[in-house]
C-alpha cells in the first residue's frame, strides 16, 4: 500500500522526536544524576569505575512521547496498549533500581504489564490477532484464550530476557537496536502484504528503534550511561507489546534467541530466579591481564558470556562484539523468516 | 570461525522454536476440541499438558546436550585447577 505524505511525515516524527530528545537530553540528565550521586559500578573495569544511572526515566519519557505521536497522528489505540505494558515494566524496574526487588518478585510483578496490555482488548478486541502466521505454512487456527495467556506471560519472560542481556558496556543498547530493527522489518513486510493492516502497528516500533539508537551513543564502550533495570525491563516489555500488535511473533522470537539462550543457561544453572546481586559467584572475573575470563567456580552461573569466554579471555569490547555478531545472525534469520512469511 | 559452534547452538535453538511452536498450535491446541463428555475433556486437557511439557523438555534436552558437547570440547585440554 502506498504511503501518503502525511503518513511519511508522521513516521519521521515518531522516530526523530524521541531520538533528538534523547541526544539533547542525555548530557544534562547525566550531569544531574552525577550531582545527585546516582552512580552505578562499572564492575568489568579494572579498577571499577562509576557511571551515571539509571537513565531509564529519560528513555521512558522518550518512548512515551514517540508513542503519543503515533497514537494521536494515526488515531490508533495500539500505541496506548504498548505504553501501558511498557509503563508497568518501567515502574517495576525503577522500584528495583531504587529499593532492589527479590529475584521472584520481579517476574511476578511484571505479569501486571501483560495484564494491563491485554486488559485493553476488552475495549478494543482488534488489538491483536490470535492466529499466528508461520513462514511458508501460513496461519494456524486462532485460539484467543491460549494466545492471551501466552501474551500475558510474554511480558515478564521477554522483559527479564532483555534484563539479563544488560551486563556489559553497550550490550543492551546494541541488542535492543538490532532486535527492534528486525521487528520493524517484519512489521513493515506484514503491512505491505496484508490489505487493511493498520500502519500504526508498524509506526509504533519506530520510537523503540529511536531510543535504542540514541541510547547506544551513550551506552557503547566505554559507557557514559547505564539504563538500570528501569531501562532494560522497559525495552523488553515494549518489544513484547510490539511483537503481539505487529503479528510477527515467530520472527520476533527468532531475533531474541541470544537472550532466550542466555536466560535458559542462567536459570538452569542457578535453578530458578535469583537476584543477580545475590548470586553466590559471578560467571566471569577480570584477570591480572585486564581481560574477562570464564569463572572456574563450579557454583558460578553458566551464562552465554561464560560460554563465549571458554574459548579464551576477551576484552569487554571484544566480548560485546561477539554478542553483537550472535544477535546479528539471529536478526538476519528473523528477517529471512519475515520474508518467507509475508513475501514468498 | 571461533563463534561457529555457538552459531550452531543458536541455529538449532531457533529451528526447534519454530518447529515446536507450529506443532503446539497446529496439533496440541486442537486436541479434543470436539469432545462433549467431562471425561473426554479431562483426558484431552491432560494430553495437551503432557504434550506441551514434552515439547519443553525436548528443547531443554537438546540445548543442554549441545552445550555440554561444546563445553567438553573447550575444556578437554585445560588442566584442572586441583591438579
Amino acid at each position: 500500500m502506498p504511503l501518503g505524505l502525511a503518513d511519511i511525515g508522521l513516521l519521521l516524527l515518531s522516530f526523530l522526536l524521541p531520538f533528538i530528545l534523547l541526544l539533547v537530553g542525555f548530557p544534562p540528565f547525566l550531569r544531574f544524576l552525577a550531582r545527585k550521586g546516582r552512580l552505578l559500578d562499572d564492575v568489568h573495569k579494572n579498577p571499577p569505575s562509576k557511571v551515571p544511572g539509571p537513565v531509564g526515566p529519560l528513555l521512558f519519557l522518550a518512548a512515551l512521547i514517540g508513542e503519543l505521536v503515533v497514537a494521536v497522528g494515526f488515531q490508533s489505540p495500539v500505541p496506548v496498549a504498548i505504553i501501558i505494558g511498557t509503563a508497568v515494566a518501567f515502574g517495576v524496574g525503577l522500584w528495583d533500581d531504587l529499593y532492589v526487588l527479590g529475584g521472584k518478585t520481579k517476574p511476578v510483578l511484571l505479569l501486571l504489564a501483560g495484564l494491563g496490555f491485554v486488559g485493553l482488548v476488552l475495549f478494543r478486541p482488534s488489538l491483536y490477532s490470535s492466529a499466528i502466521t508461520f513462514p511458508i505454512l501460513g496461519n494456524v487456527n486462532p485460539h484467543l484464550t491460549i494466545y492471551t495467556i501466552l501474551a500475558v506471560v510474554a511480558f515478564p519472560v521477554v522483559a527479564n530476557a532483555f534484563n539479563m542481556m544488560d551486563s556489559f558496556n553497550g550490550e543492551i543498547s546494541w541488542f535492543a537496536l538490532l532486535t527492534s530493527l528486525a521487528l520493524l522489518v517484519g512489521g513493515a513486510l506484514h503491512y505491505a502484504a496484508t490489505a487493511g493492516f493498520d500502519l500504526a502497528r508498524v509506526a509504533s516500533a519506530l520510537p523503540l528503534v529511536a531510543i535504542a539508537a540514541a541510547f547506544l551513543v551513550f551506552n557503547r564502550y566505554p559507557s557514559r550511561a547505564f539504563d538500570g533495570d528501569s531501562g532494560s525491563l522497559m525495552f523488553g516489555a515494549m518489544f513484547a507489546g510490539l511483537t503481539i500488535t505487529s503479528g510477527v511473533e515467530i520472527a520476533a522470537m527468532i531475533a531474541i534467541v541470544p537472550a532466550i539462550l542466555n536466560s535458559f543457561y542462567t536459570l538452569s544453572s542457578v535453578r530458578g530466579f535469583v537476584e543477580r546481586r545475590k548470586m553466590a559467584a559471578r560467571p566471569t572475573y577480570i584477570g591480572e591481564d585486564g581481560l574477562l575470563h570464564a569463572s572456574l567456580d563450579a557454583g558460578a552461573p553458566s551464562t552465554l558470556v561464560r560460554l563465549l569466554l571458554l574459548d579464551g579471555p576477551l576484552s569487554e569490547k571484544d566480548l560485546v562484539t561477539n554478542i553483537v555478531y550472535l544477535t546479528l545472525l539471529a536478526c538476519l534469520f528473523s528477517v529471512g523468516i519475515s520474508v518467507l512469511t509475508w513475501v514468498i | 570461525m571461533k563463534l561457529l559452534p555457538v552459531f550452531l547452538i543458536e541455529a538449532t535453538a531457533f529451528l526447534l522454536i519454530i518447529a515446536e511452536t507450529y506443532f503446539f498450535f497446529d496439533f496440541v491446541v486442537p486436541v479434543g476440541s470436539i469432545s462433549h463428555s467431562l471425561s473426554d475433556y479431562t483426558l484431552s486437557a491432560l494430553l495437551k499438558l503432557g504434550l506441551t511439557f514434552g515439547l519443553v523438555v525436548l528443547w531443554f534436552v537438546v540445548m543442554i546436550g549441545m552445550t555440554r558437547l561444546y563445553v567438553r570440547s573447550k575444556t578437554r585440554n585445560v588442566p584442572s585447577s586441583s591438579s
